[in-house]
């Protein structure tokens, strides 16, 4: 019974994949499952023309800018907040989850009007900018869970043998919380270049991301092109959280702790 | 530890405080601002103080579309914690093993692209590919017709969306949950149904009421599904927004809606904190 369930789950949220995946090789132009001949055609117009390496490249460079900077600030929340306690630090740790809190185009529209009135809007910097601010939540959980593992003891030693606060967090802080970094890092990034709504909100017209020309390809007429493209995406996340997985213990970080 | 104030915690705090204000805060309060502005169909708006943009939204038209999306969020947030509780129980009873891979494949399908997941199911209810035709190539339908655009397409694309993101919220509370009482229950000769009724579901009343909560307001929010897989008739009130907002160039108004939505989604969260709290204490 629990099996079958689990089963049945599994094949639903997978199934969608091996759909696509079977147009992406497929020979036809035509969307057609299952498919007739096999050809790699799409994936070579994926990776040749320079309208999707652009929007690709784009992606990239917006996703590791946007984590770099949620990670920052998450880690700086995090380090006050671990150091003084202060009412401010909370307040400021309970700001940083309220974009996960509100619908994404609540978000999307507030910074639309934000970077139009500034006068950045068509402008990378200000995707990468509201990216990077709207996925601290993330980070900033994972971060926490870090910090609460810190045990006062190796701290404490540090301090008695006369280092500063700078040194105890370079050489005893950062190697102990990195993996938490590391996870919040590669999430913000993966969830970024998947992100669609903000970009597109922000500087759509202009800055066109790789999930902006997939959408405007789906609703002006598709191609198979838009299936290589999104087993790109799938098989870039996959990776990454498998990399991650090796590096972290992600059932510890999401669930529970003990071994069973 | 020792707590020394200083200088540099509370730069480094002030810097992350301005950082999250002036990037999340302040759009917010700007958005406001411009949602008593008066549209201009030259350009973007008027600065102005009239109230006109949310006599807009009493209209029979916005009253459909926000029943429409209180409608369609909420049947998905049911659907979606509904299905997701059960396999979190399961896969939380698991080996470690096969939890690592439950939850690679659950972060997987929160952080893909709704994009990607809302042509992916495109696909599967299209004519050509997909579920129409394995039911013709069964026998089961003669003749087959694309399933989207439906509503029930838009909702299995909003249960797909969330269901990871719920499931990944209940993992770490169920997965340490105090199996004592459903291990004596199952010993003195329970029925595995009447565990589930009669334990498990009474021990996370809170937690999943709070996350259907979350997911209400989450849903509340999707863009890409409804005008993908939906019809435009039901479409949710975040496609009218962005319409409003992009296509009509009426930034007033879209400002003025979304400023509706984020007084629901405030009354609905503070519900969810309240709802926390009494059954905590």
């Amino acid at each position: 019974m629990r099996t079958l369930y689990l089963w049945i789950i599994a094949i639903l949220l997978t199934a969608p994949f091996f759909v696509v995946l079977g147009v992406s090789v497929g020979a036809s132009s035509n969307i057609t499952f299952p498919p007739e001949a096999l050809s790699s055609a799409w994936y070579d117009e994926l990776l040749t023309e320079a309208d999707w390496l652009a929007a690709i490249g784009r992606s990239l460079l917006i996703a590791v800018l946007a984590a770099l900077i949620s990670t920052t600030v998450a880690l700086a929340i995090n380090y006050v907040l671990w150091r003084t306690g202060s009412r401010f630090a909370k307040m400021t740790f309970a700001l940083g989850l309220g974009p996960f809190l509100l619908p994404p185009i609540i978000l999307a529209l507030g910074a639309s009007l934000f970077w139009a009135e500034v006068g950045w809007y068509g402008r990378m910097e200000a995707t990468i900018v509201s990216h990077g601010v709207f996925f601290v939540t993330l980070p900033l959980v994972i971060i926490a869970r870090g910090f609460a593992a810190l045990t006062d003891e190796v701290i404490e030693a540090a301090q008695m043998m006369g280092a500063t606060p700078a040194q105890v967090f370079r050489t005893v802080i950062f190697p102990l919380i990195a993996p938490y970094v590391m996870t919040g890092f590669a999430l913000v990034a993966i969830i970024s270049v998947n992100e669609y709504l903000v970009a597109n909100m922000i500087s759509g017209f202009v800055v066109e991301t790789l999930p902006i020309k997939i959408f405007n390809n789906v609703r002006y007429g598709y191609s198979p092109v838009v299936a290589a493209a999104s087993m790109l995406f799938v098989a870039l996340t996959v990776t990454i959280l498998l990399i991650l997985a090796r590096i972290t213990d992600l059932v510890a970080l999401f669930g529970t702790s003990q071994e069973r | 530890m020792i707590r020394t104030p200083s200088f540099a915690p509370r730069l480094i705090g002030g810097l992350a405080f301005a950082v999250m204000a002036i990037f999340f805060v302040i759009p917010l309060l700007f958005m406001i601002v411009v949602s008593f502005y008066q549209p201009d169909p030259m350009g973007f708006y008027k600065e102005a103080f009239v109230f006109e943009n949310y006599g807009k939204f009493f209209s029979s038209f916005y009253y459909t579309v926000s029943f429409r999306s209180i409608l369609s969020s909420g049947l998905g947030a049911v659907i979606v914690v509904a299905l997701a509780f059960p396999l979190v129980l399961f896969v939380s009873d698991l080996s470690r093993r096969l939890q690592l891979f439950w939850i690679i494949l659950l972060l997987s399908m929160m952080c893909l692209s709704e994009v990607i997941i809302g042509f992916a199911w495109l696909i599967l209810m299209s004519e050509s590919a997909g579920l129409p035709r394995l039911l013709e190539w069964m026998g089961l339908w003669e003749n087959p017709r694309s399933l989207s655009p439906s509503f029930g397409a838009m909702m299995i694309g909003l249960v797909f969306l969330g269901f990871s993101i719920v499931a990944l919220i209940l993992y770490p509370s169920v997965a340490r949950r105090d199996r004592s009482i459903e291990e004596a229950a199952v010993t003195l000769g329970t029925p595995p149904a009447l565990v589930f009724f009669k334990v498990l579901l009474p021990t996370f009343r809170t937690s999943l009421s709070s996350v259907t909560l979350t997911m209400f307001v989450y849903l509340l929010g999707v863009f890409v599904m409804p005008t993908m897989l939906g019809r435009p008739k039901d479409w949710t009130m975040t496609v009218i927004i962005s319409d409003k907002a992009l296509g009509d160039a009426n930034l007033p108004l879209g400002a003025a809606l979304a400023v509706v939505m984020l007084i629901v989604t405030i009354i609905v969260l503070v519900a969810s904190a309240l709802l926390t709290r009494r059954r905590g204490a």
